[in-house]
């Protein structure tokens, strides 16, 4: 009769144990695993006591048929002590739990908020930094002018404008030289005019010369050609006067001749530039173009990749949002739990009940292995459900919240 | 002098070799060295391979020599400009306007 009992009791532990494994495995960590020690510890103690009671009764039975009522019931008095013990304990381990649980749940949920108002603020900065990328762009683009020109059109502006500059000097020194060499002919007309003046010249020294010989033939004639040394002298006097005039014109012609020299002077200022400063600006201006195009090339590389990493930005905070319903799954995960410590507490009350001495003793351990049976298939019944439902945070789409 | 100048008949080719430095100083004797040639279809080859230095004068002067060459329906050929001389006829564009012998 006591080892059937003892049996009965030892299959109520064993699905106990069982049950202590199920919630092991559900992966709550050390505490299930303390707790499954220690209900293993005072399992086996129990046994140990059990053993030698029903050994002590057997060698009682051989030896000395008539045990005594008093034996027994010190015995049936340990066993019930013993279960007490193992319900109270087990209540403990099982508040101790029930609190880690809650306070898990607290601080899933304090985690849970920090991280999703960090993702908002991340991805309100994202934004933020795109639309500073922008400007910078924009900025980078054109010369800061109302016309918004860019900076290949400044250059190419400045290409042009230096052709022009080129155009204009070539343009000014050929007109030049072609102004110097008329200002050459018109010197070499005023060398014609000297000669003129020349003969002009020898023209009044011989009409000097003839009213000279005229005076002289006058004063021959006497008071018959005093009429005729008059004449004769205004003569002379008209050709000084010519000669004078003529010494005149050729001063204004020499000055005209100096003030073509510095005609020539200044023309040869004009014609003449010198090309090396135009030279170096034209290789600066080049130069500028090819690294225009290189740097605005650079720029698109890079602005092309900026414009992908926004995206990128975005995916990565959706998919940190979507990992935030792991408060959920932990939340679903600890409330079953509690259903299995529930469970746990249940049994370990019944088991708590049993007194040796009651005659009903059978009917009250055959009530506990049903309520085993049926704790057990509750069990694996929830456990079935909850490997079909989600058990990845992957799947699904969620919007920002 | 640094002016060259060198009429041949049978070609019906001017050569205008110069030397040194092509500038204003030279603008008199280039202008004799082709304004008294008036044969059509004369051939004016301007020889700058010995010259180191030109400014916008020069330009000007061969701008006025193909004025000549043309009312002549004759042509300007630029012959071996030094590296110098070339990127001044560059900046210029001068090779738009006149065939270059390298």
């Amino acid at each position: 009769m006591k080892i059937k009992a003892m049996t009965l009791l030892l299959i109520g532990f064993v699905i106990s144990i069982c049950q202590l494994a199920h919630v092991l495995y559900s992966g709550f960590g050390v505490i299930s695993f303390l707790m499954a020690l220690t209900v293993s510890l005072v399992l086996l103690y129990f046994i140990f006591v059990s053993r030698k009671t029903a050994i002590f009764t057997r060698i009682k039975d051989e030896n000395v048929p008539k045990y005594t009522e008093r034996s027994q019931s010190d015995s049936d008095k340990l066993i019930h002590t013993t279960l007490e013990q193992i319900s109270e304990l087990v209540d403990q381990q099982v508040s101790v739990i029930d609190n880690e649980i809650n306070r898990t749940n607290t601080l899933v949920r304090d985690a849970t908020e920090g991280l999703s108002q960090s993702f908002k603020h991340l991805q309100s900065l994202s934004c933020e930094q795109q639309q500073m990328m922008n400007r910078v762009i924009n900025n980078h683009r054109n010369i800061g002018d109302e016309k918004e020109t860019s900076l290949e059109d400044f250059v190419n502006d400045s290409s042009r404008t230096l052709e022009e500059f080129v155009n204009v000097i070539i343009t000014t020194s050929k007109q030049s030289l072609q102004a110097m060499s008329f200002t050459e002919e018109m010197s070499k007309q005023l060398d014609g005019i000297f000669n003129l003046l020349a003969e002009v010249e020898n023209l009044a020294s011989q009409t000097n010369l003839l009213a000279l010989n005229a005076a002289i033939e006058a004063a021959r004639a006497g008071d018959a050609g005093r009429g005729f040394a008059v004449v004769a002298s205004e003569v002379r006097s008209l050709s000084v006067n010519s000669t004078e005039l003529n010494n005149d014109i050729r001063k204004e012609i020499f000055k005209t001749q100096t003030i073509i020299g510095n005609l020539r002077d200044s023309v040869e200022v004009m014609a003449s530039a010198d090309m090396t400063s135009t030279l170096e600006s034209k290789e600066n201006v080049s130069n500028m173009v090819v690294n225009v195009a290189r740097i605005n090339k650079e720029s698109s590389e890079i602005i092309d990749n900026l414009a992908g990493l926004t995206p990128q930005i975005n995916d990565t905070v959706s998919i940190g949002v979507r990992s935030l319903q792991f408060e959920d799954l932990t939340n679903q995960t600890l409330t079953s739990l509690k259903y299995n410590l529930d469970n746990l507490t249940s049994i370990s009350h019944k088991l708590s009940m049993i007194n040796l001495s009651d005659k009903n003793i059978t009917n009250t351990l055959q009530d506990i292995l049903l309520n085993c049976h049926d704790v057990t298939d509750k069990t694996n019944k929830i456990n079935n459900q909850r490997s079909v439902s989600q058990s990845s945070m992957d799947e699904g789409d969620i919007d920002l919240f | 002098m640094a002016i060259k100048v060198n009429l041949s008949k049978e070609n019906n080719q001017l050569i205008i070799r110069i030397e040194e430095r092509f500038d204003f100083s030279l603008h008199q004797a280039f202008r004799d060295a082709y304004i008294n040639v008036k044969t059509n279809n004369t051939e004016f080859v301007l020889d700058l391979s010995s010259t180191s230095y030109m400014d916008s004068s020069a330009l000007g002067m061969i701008l006025l020599l193909k004025d000549h060459a043309e009312v002549l329906s004759g042509t300007v050929t630029i012959r071996k400009p030094s590296d110098t001389v070339n990127k001044i006829l560059e900046i210029a564009q001068f090779h738009r306007l006149l065939k270059i012998e390298y």
